[in-house]
């Protein structure tokens, strides 16, 4: 790739503007010229993304340790490890069943919240401040109120559900059920930036389509299923898209509450990548996993980024 | 929280150690003090706290619950033994994300003076060059050698040569048990203490009368989402009867399935989840002991300063003997030495006269439960004269300890993966499906290398 | 004017408004989505006050939890109100501590750090992409924009060990330097920059102005609504992230409020009302800049999360 020379291509690129004398100095040549407003971030991109990036593809094809051991070129072997992983295979399968039970009620709830909120009832600052400030909660706070709330014994959900005579649920200890309270936490948490967004797009709506269809006496429903529903169709895209790759990278709440288990069942790739490079010091092979996952990435998005094309066009 | 806690009401509140971090002390005043500090922290910020004195040890542990409580008195009798040290203790979530931070720590090169390791995991750091090792000429200055130790335990400390551990302590898993419901369900001899068991079946006959008896849960167990309960018990029974476990590195690996099998067997029948549940995790299996639901709990006796506190009439016992031969799982928490880039002689000495006084000052330890390593307190009176550590003193006796292999140890992923075998047993496919479980694991584990050893 | 619409997606429309006019906007937008009769609007405010118990009642219920007495906190049948009445035991002992306020001071120094570095770096690039021409800008923009693809979290591996060979493990650059990648930040600007008339700089330009003049006291005061909202994007970011400050500190003294809380303990154990009590404080910062910034903060993440739209 070409970005880190780039930089040292300054006296090739044309001057848009007059201005710089072709006999001036370097330095002065550069103040002027677009490389210079270019060149933070160039460095920062080169040294903090590019770099990393294809030291981590070198890496994956190595058995590097995290001591520093190692380091020798073993080809593809840490990709066929990974394919025949079936931890790798558990990781991915828990991260995609994370990605749908997320997703959908992220998306579902979020417009709902919005189309609520914005029917201008009273009361507007309460419930934007209800539904976005969990996003604001550092996800400490978030995974350990979630982990009381979720005691089997004295979480005050199961308390709830006792009350009723209900039996206790072992929200975060039984491998069927872990999952989804990542999930109903992990919703309750970041809801609110769908919210937000879908609250903007709905307040950019014009109102005189509604006058309009007030006019022909269309009701509520019919005005919501016309009018704001296909208006909103472009910020569905982008919404599902953001949550889709948010979903993807689940690493922390996770971490924080289960730390995979029980027997797995909440092990996210990223979790897997995390365990296998830092705990289990493999290096190389945690590298081959992440490109595994960037691969998928990197399909989906621009999978996402087609369907969006087609629709608008 | 992630980390198996030691604790579920622990006292807060009482006397804090009083080797804070300076700059802690510092902002102790609230953040109005912060404002002030901004620029100090700005400027001296990019680099980790350089104390001023050479002679600071940072120190990491992984003790809470009773266990912090005690280590705390230690370090305030160690602040005024010797106040020329500067101790700055952190405590860390216990087991894999400690392990996992005190390796990165070594390798990002700022890593604490000294910590605590458990000698089980001395196996997968030592040769990963991860440690530094001990200078004995050093630390016999300050009073500690190899004569103060079991031959074996201190045997267990070294690697190609060199020594790498000062053990403290060594900790059984135990059972502790409600004299009270004990009682009722007739499990006690004449002299008030647990009966022994003659059998599998029997044990499993008294865990329903303890059910009866509590009203509502015979044995307490928390394995669920633990990362070493389940294996604590699991080879603790294995090794009753009588069979081995080797792991060498590249296999094969060496176990008995049918042992394995009797085991599962066992506790499916004891954890059937209608008289004893079978899907406690650690902080639950203790609240529902501590507070009368359970009548036995199975759990290492580092909870004993917590328990004796929270449930009146308790009793303590060696892990039961059930199958063949008498056997616990036990381990050894011991100082190391985090590998330095770029060590100070002056703060490595002082890690060294710390660690010693900690090893020396082990009597107050011993009150937390555990049995010290350092002989002198062992043989001496004070020690014989405490309470109910005497009860359980004969696990030492008979300790199952790890196969020695560098993926294996206290809260290591192998450990975790022999969990989640137990939770097979109990909450899944059951044994038989465990024993497979078991077979595919171990095989799996000796097939991998160690990363970290050089290779080329 | 053009530089306005690029904010304006935001609600709730301009600035100050008075009471009564945004009254009667409300009324009209009630009828206009829920139609004249009462039973929709009644049964939107019973499903709005639902949903909002919902969402607050975890938030309450750790605050309560962390007025209690460890005892009060597990002691069942659970109760809002503990029978020894509430405490502030735990907020003294964590006070005493002194861990968590050195964690708000580094969460702070990090956050404020990452934010107005990405701002000085990202600006001057989107306003060469914007205005500038040189050859290899289509490209590089590009690349740019792909970069948004690359999450961060899967490079931890590789940045660890840059940061370990850099010697870097364990300090604040560490943890500051890899969150000033942000592409997105790059293309908002970008973007709003090309909706500002040219005409504004033309006059600053005949008067013999260099481009990083014409940015500095022409297009950046222009652009502050958009500077507003990426930062304030970028400070939430940052002072939320999690998994990078967590892989990169192992020096307590060093952590970030995220990562100091749930893996340094007390000596004492996971204990359930300290805990909620470190959680509260926590979380009391944002909820109180929220609280006092909350059109700004909802403006800026409508502006922003859609990358600008």
């Amino acid at each position: 790739m070409s970005a880190p020379t780039v930089t040292r291509g300054q006296d090739t690129a044309p001057r848009s503007r007059g201005e710089q004398v072709a006999s001036a100095p370097l330095l002065q040549r550069l103040a002027g010229s677009p490389w210079s407003f270019l060149l933070p971030f160039l460095l920062v991109y080169g040294a903090f993304l590019l770099w990393p990036l294809l030291r981590g593809f070198w890496l994956s094809f190595t058995d590097t340790a995290l001591n520093g051991s190692g380091g020798a070129f073993v080809g593809l072997a840490n990709y066929a490890e990974a394919l025949g992983d079936p931890m790798m295979w558990n990781a991915l399968g828990n991260t995609a069943f994370f990605t749908v039970i997320s997703t959908v009620p992220l998306v579902l709830i979020a417009l709902a919240m919005a189309l609520l909120v914005h029917s201008g009832l009273p009361g507007q600052w309460l419930w934007r401040l209800s539904f976005f400030l969990p996003f604001l909660l550092p996800v400490a706070t978030v995974a350990l109120v979630w982990k009381f709330l979720y005691n089997q014994d004295f979480g005050l959900i199961n308390q709830f559900i006792g009350f009723f005579g209900g039996e206790g649920v072992g929200w975060l200890s039984d491998t069927g059920v872990a999952m989804w309270s990542i999930a109903l936490t992990t919703v309750w948490w970041t809801v609110g930036f769908n919210f937000l967004l879908y609250l903007a797009a709905l307040q950019s709506i014009p109102d005189h389509l509604y006058e309009a269809a007030a006019i022909d006496g269309a009701g509520a429903w019919a005005r919501l299923r016309s009018i704001t529903l296909p208006q909103l169709r472009g910020t569905t895209v982008v919404v599902c898209v953001l949550q889709l790759l948010a979903s993807l990278k689940v690493f922390d709440q996770i971490y924080l509450m289960t730390m995979g288990g029980p027997q797995d069942s909440t092990r996210s790739l990223l979790l897997y990548v995390y365990d296998v490079g830092f705990t289990g010091y493999r290096f190389g092979y945690s590298a081959a996993v992440s490109y595994l996952f960037l691969a998928i990435v990197v399909v989906i998005s621009i999978v996402q980024l087609r369907l969006a094309a087609r629709r608008r066009a | 929280m992630v980390q198996r806690s030691h604790d579920g009401a622990g006292p807060p509140g009482a006397a804090r150690g009083q080797a804070l971090l300076s700059r802690r002390r510092l902002l102790q005043g609230g953040l109005a003090g912060a404002g002030a500090l901004a620029l100090g922290g700005l400027l001296g910020g990019c680099g980790p706290a350089a104390g001023p004195g050479g002679s600071t040890v940072r120190y990491w542990s992984l003790f809470n619950g009773g266990d912090g409580a005690l280590m705390e008195r230690m370090l305030a009798e160690i602040a005024e033994q010797a106040p020329h040290l500067r101790v700055e203790p952190t405590v860390l979530a216990w087991g894999a994300p400690y392990y996992t931070k005190l390796a990165m720590a070594s390798v990002g090169g700022r890593a604490p003076e000294t910590g605590i390791m458990h000698l089980s995991r001395l196996a997968g750091y030592a040769p990963g060059g991860l440690l530094d090792p001990f200078d004995l000429g050093l630390l016999a200055e300050f009073g500690v050698g190899a004569e103060h130790f079991l031959p074996e335990l201190w045997g267990r400390a070294s690697h190609d040569g060199r020594h790498y551990a000062i053990p403290l302590d060594t900790h059984p898993l135990i059972v502790f048990y409600d004299t009270g419901t004990a009682d009722r369900a007739g499990l006690l001899t004449s002299e008030g203490a647990l009966r022994a068991f003659e059998s599998p079946e029997d044990f499993v006959e008294a865990s329903r009368e303890l059910a009866e008896a509590s009203g509502d849960n015979g044995v307490a167990f928390g394995h669920v989402n633990d990362d070493a309960q389940g294996w604590r018990v699991f080879f603790s029974l294995y090794s009753q009867t009588g069979a081995a476990m080797e792991l060498p590195a590249g296999g094969p690996a060496v176990f008995d399935p049918d042992a394995a099998l009797r085991v599962f067997t066992l506790l499916a029948e004891v954890f059937d989840g209608e008289t004893s549940s079978n899907r406690l995790d650690y902080q639950t299996a203790l609240a529902g002991f501590s507070s009368g639901r359970s009548g036995l709990l199975f759990c290492g006796e580092w909870e004993l300063p917590y328990l004796r506190d929270a449930v009146p009439d308790l009793g303590v016992a060696p892990f039961p003997t059930l199958f063949e031969q008498p056997a616990s799982y036990a381990d050894s928490h011991s100082f190391v030495l985090p590998r330095q880039s770029d060590p100070d002689p002056e703060r490595v000495r002082a890690a060294h006269e710390f660690v010693a006084l900690m090893v020396r000052a082990s009597l107050t330890w011993a009150e937390a439960g555990h049995v010290p390593a350092y002989q002198p307190v062992v043989e001496s009176a004070a020690y014989r004269g405490l309470g109910p550590q005497t009860d359980y003193a004969a696990s030492a006796e008979n300790p199952a300890l790890e196969p020695a292999a560098w993926f294996a140890g206290a809260g290591s992923d192998f450990q975790s993966d022999m969990g989640s075998v137990v939770q097979t047993a109990l909450m899944g496919a059951g044994p038989e499906a465990a024993v497979d479980q078991l077979d595919r694991a171990l095989s799996n584990w000796v097939a991998r290398t160690n990363p970290t050893e050089e290779s080329a | 004017m053009a530089v306005d619409t690029a904010t304006r997606p935001a609600p709730p429309g301009p600035a100050p408004r008075a009471r009564a006019q945004r009254g009667e906007t409300a009324r009209r937008q009630r009828s206009l989505v829920l139609g004249p009769g009462p039973v929709p609007r009644i049964l939107g405010m019973a499903a709005l006050i639902a949903m909002a118990a919902i969402w607050l009642l975890p938030m309450v219920w750790a605050a309560a939890t962390s007025l209690k007495t460890e005892q009060d906190a597990v002691a069942l049948p659970l109760s809002w109100i503990p029978e020894t009445g509430f405490t502030l035991e735990q907020y003294r002992a964590m006070f005493a501590e002194g861990d968590v306020q050195l964690w708000m001071f580094n969460s702070l120094v990090i956050a404020v750090a990452v934010t107005a570095l990405t701002v000085v770096v990202s600006a001057p690039a989107a306003y060469a992409f914007s205005r500038t021409a040189f050859r290899g800008r289509r490209t590089l923009f590009v690349l740019t924009i792909a970069a948004i693809m690359v999450p961060p979290q899967l490079m931890i591996v590789p940045l660890f060990e840059q940061m370990a060979a850099l010697n870097l493990v364990d300090t604040y650059a560490a943890v500051i330097l890899p969150q000033l990648v942000m592409p997105v930040i790059v293309f908002i600007l970008k973007r709003f920059f090309d909706n500002i008339p040219r005409e504004l700089e033309e006059a600053a330009r005949m008067d013999g102005a260099t481009n990083w003049r014409i940015l500095v006291s022409v297009v950046l005061p222009l652009s502050r609504p958009i500077l507003a909202a990426t930062s304030i994007f970028v400070f939430i970011t940052a002072w939320n992230n999690y998994l990078w400050p967590f892989v990169v500190i192992t020096d307590p003294a060093l952590m970030t409020l995220p990562v100091g809380i749930p893996n340094v303990l007390d000596s004492y154990g996971t204990v359930n009302a300290m805990q909620m009590a470190q959680s509260v404080i926590a979380a009391a910062p944002m909820v109180i800049v929220f609280m006092l910034f909350q059109r700004q903060i909802v403006r800026s993440v409508a502006t922003t999360g859609l990358g600008g739209q």
